[in-house]
């Protein structure tokens, strides 16, 4: 069966992938349906449900309301949230319902923005992508409605900081969510591990930092994306701010790969890929597959091949990220892809709930993924910027 | 750029008025996208010398790969045509297929590659759901012009259309730019059209008379401005034209 899922799980859906993305920035997340994309997120795939304060507003939308087009009482219940919860800014997610019967999530945008006073964007999600999609439509909205406010100075502002930061290289690190990171120390990790090169963070999206220091993104010489999920925000931050992106990440094996990356970056502000440019430099050993978002993947991929005498291709289920794949790579579509893909390995490196499509000869190494299997792995989800031999132990023939 | 979007009751002639409104522009010297807003898929026909031209909704059915050179043909003086479609007649959502395809002309860059001066919604009936106040959503028509007849359930429809834009103007959409009259009778219908149009605080841009040069331009294919030219039909066509191109700083 094509595009069916039969026995493993599914990727986190682009309204959790939004609401994860925005999560940690002060402002009201509205999930305009009747509730069930909100019992997913909270139960599967927001960590931080618990332990983290976040305004994620449910409209808890009726049949009615759905037939009758009843934007107005919408519009009226989020007004009245606002004003009990000062939030920074009201991002507006669509789900399945709203997306079929056509609802003008601009159009009332525009009005809640009249009348709150407040930031107000539009997320075109629907229910019917995946979380990369859904975070990336987020972290582009965002920088859109709420960067380019203040972009024009940009120019009179790099004269003076030229001075004050102390020939630091300043970095915005672009596509940070648990979906991909899941592991407590992956923010720490990746503040030590630029400052240690002498660079310095201007704004992480989204973990760790609130919207003000985002909101100095402009001020950054290069992004370093760490997930596709971020490539949408640093299309636009280049497009807009003529800021140059890394996409990979400065993993133990590559990490000075990358980071001679981001210093030439930030000089010739030209795009580098090493998450796929790093990688098919090996084509004898072992055949070992990976499978997974490709920035984090293709990243890990590279590390393999540098450090390991294999050969690795990069499986890849989710959407948007066709730029990243490197020479051999598969783009899967559906359970059955996978599992065809499966049988061209002589190891499997995924996430747990991918074992069982695995052949039984095929040694397999289990490297959990929250945005496939949620919770269930959360304490031995590693953190990707640090000491990754326990998670990639593959042997030379 | 400018975009018009034409509404108003089923059967009130607005296809007609459309495509002999792009006709007009494209003979003045304009370069006209039209793009039809009903399932039906016929609002170019006489734009097209008889070719057919699928709808967009009828290439994403398919689930075939398709471009822009698909979904848009080049009709008579350069006016280029293209038609939403929908599902089957009983099925679906045929608010939700206008929308799709928009969206999806938007994503091919229909306006980039075409690179019209007007762009001309021709938008099925009545606003009976969202899908159908798409074309009038920001983004999409700067003006909203609404034919109607004096007959009463042609001026119930108008009105109700008026009412839909006025009701979207804190969401950003397009405002009413003027009612059209398409007139079934020989005289008498001015009052009510006129009432109409002081109720919505507009105007009425133009005033076209009952004749038979239509329906036998429509049977040989064509609009009247190529039909008969220099009838007064024609004439009242092309100062509605005018009076939209003046409307909008073109003329």
């Amino acid at each position: 069966m094509r595009q069916a899922y039969r026995i493993i799980s599914v990727y986190t859906g682009d309204l959790s992938g939004a609401c994860s993305a925005l999560y940690e920035l002060g402002g009201m997340t509205v999930m305009h349906d009747p509730s069930g994309c909100n019992s997913t997120y909270n139960t599967h795939d927001e960590i931080r449900w618990y332990d983290q304060d976040s305004l994620i507003y449910i409209s808890g939308l009726n049949d009615l309301d759905a037939v009758m087009g009843n934007d107005d009482k919408l519009i009226e219940d989020i007004t009245v949230a606002a004003e009990q919860t000062n939030p920074r800014f009201i991002a507006l997610a669509n789900s399945p319902i709203p997306y079929l019967n056509g609802t003008d999530f601009e159009g009332i945008a525009r009005v809640l923005e009249a009348d709150t006073g407040l930031p107000v964007f539009y997320i075109p999600t629907n229910g019917m992508h995946d979380y990369v999609r859904g975070g990336g439509l987020a972290l582009e909205r965002l920088a859109e409605k709420l960067l380019k406010r203040d972009q024009k100075n940009r120019e009179e502002r790099k004269g003076t900081e030229e001075e004050n930061k102390g020939g630091k290289i300043r970095v915005n690190v672009l596509g940070m969510t648990p979906l991909d990171f899941a592991a407590t120390s992956s923010v720490s990790s990746i503040r030590r591990i630029l400052s240690e090169a002498g660079m310095e963070v201007t704004s992480c999206w989204a973990m760790g930092d609130g919207l003000d220091d985002l909101l100095k993104a402009p001020e950054a010489d290069v992004n370093l994306v760490v997930s596709s999920l971020g490539m949408r925000a640093a299309v636009y931050l280049k497009e807009t701010f003529g800021i140059p992106s890394v996409f990979g990440l400065p993993a133990e094996g590559i990490r000075q790969e990358v980071l001679c990356d981001l210093k030439r970056a930030a000089e010739d502000k030209k795009d580098r890929f090493p998450c796929r440019d790093l990688r098919g430099k090996q084509q004898e050993g072992e055949k070992v597959l990976l499978i997974g978002e490709p920035v984090t993947m293709g990243s890990l991929a590279a590390v393999l091949e540098k450090k390991r005498d294999c050969s690795v291709r990069l499986v890849c289920p989710t959407e948007d990220c066709e730029a990243f794949m490197a020479e051999g790579d598969m783009l899967t579509r559906g359970e059955e892809e996978v599992e065809k893909a499966f049988r061209a390995g002589e190891y499997v490196i995924a996430d747990p709930l991918y074992q069982p499509i695995v052949p039984a000869s095929c040694p397999f190494v289990p490297l959990p993924h929250l945005a496939f299997s949620g919770r269930i792995f959360l304490k031995d989800m590693p953190d990707l910027f640090g000491d990754l031999s326990g998670i990639l132990p593959v042997t030379g023939r | 750029m400018i975009r018009l979007a034409i509404y108003g009751k089923g059967g009130i002639g607005k296809s007609t008025v459309a495509a002999n409104l792009s006709m007009a522009f494209a003979q003045k010297g304009f370069r006209v996208l039209q793009i039809g807003c009903d399932p039906k898929a016929d609002s170019t026909l006489l734009l097209r010398e008889g070719r057919p031209l699928p709808s967009v909704m009828d290439l994403v059915r398919k689930k075939e790969p398709f471009g822009l050179s698909d979904m848009v043909m080049e009709g008579r003086e350069g006016i280029f045509c293209a038609e939403a479609g929908g599902p089957l007649p009983g099925l679906g959502c045929a608010g939700r297929g206008i929308i799709t395809a928009l969206e999806k002309l938007e994503e091919m860059g229909v306006y980039q590659e075409c690179r019209p001066d007007i762009v001309l919604y021709d938008v099925l009936g009545d606003v009976v759901c969202g899908g159908f106040a798409m074309p009038m959503r920001q983004g999409y028509a700067d003006h909203v012009y609404v034919v109607t007849s004096g007959e009463n359930m042609s001026v119930y429809a108008a009105a109700n259309i008026c009412t839909a834009v006025n009701n979207f103007k804190k969401r950003g959409y397009a405002d009413l730019g003027g009612l059209i009259l398409n007139r079934r009778r020989e005289s008498g219908e001015e009052v009510r059209v006129k009432e109409l149009a002081e109720d919505f605080d507009t105007v009425i841009l133009g005033d076209i008379r009952r004749s038979l040069l239509i329906p036998e331009a429509e049977e040989k294919g064509q609009t009247l401005l190529e039909y008969a030219p220099e009838s007064p039909e024609a004439g009242e066509i092309r100062a509605l034209s005018e009076a939209i191109l003046k409307q909008n700083h073109l003329f």
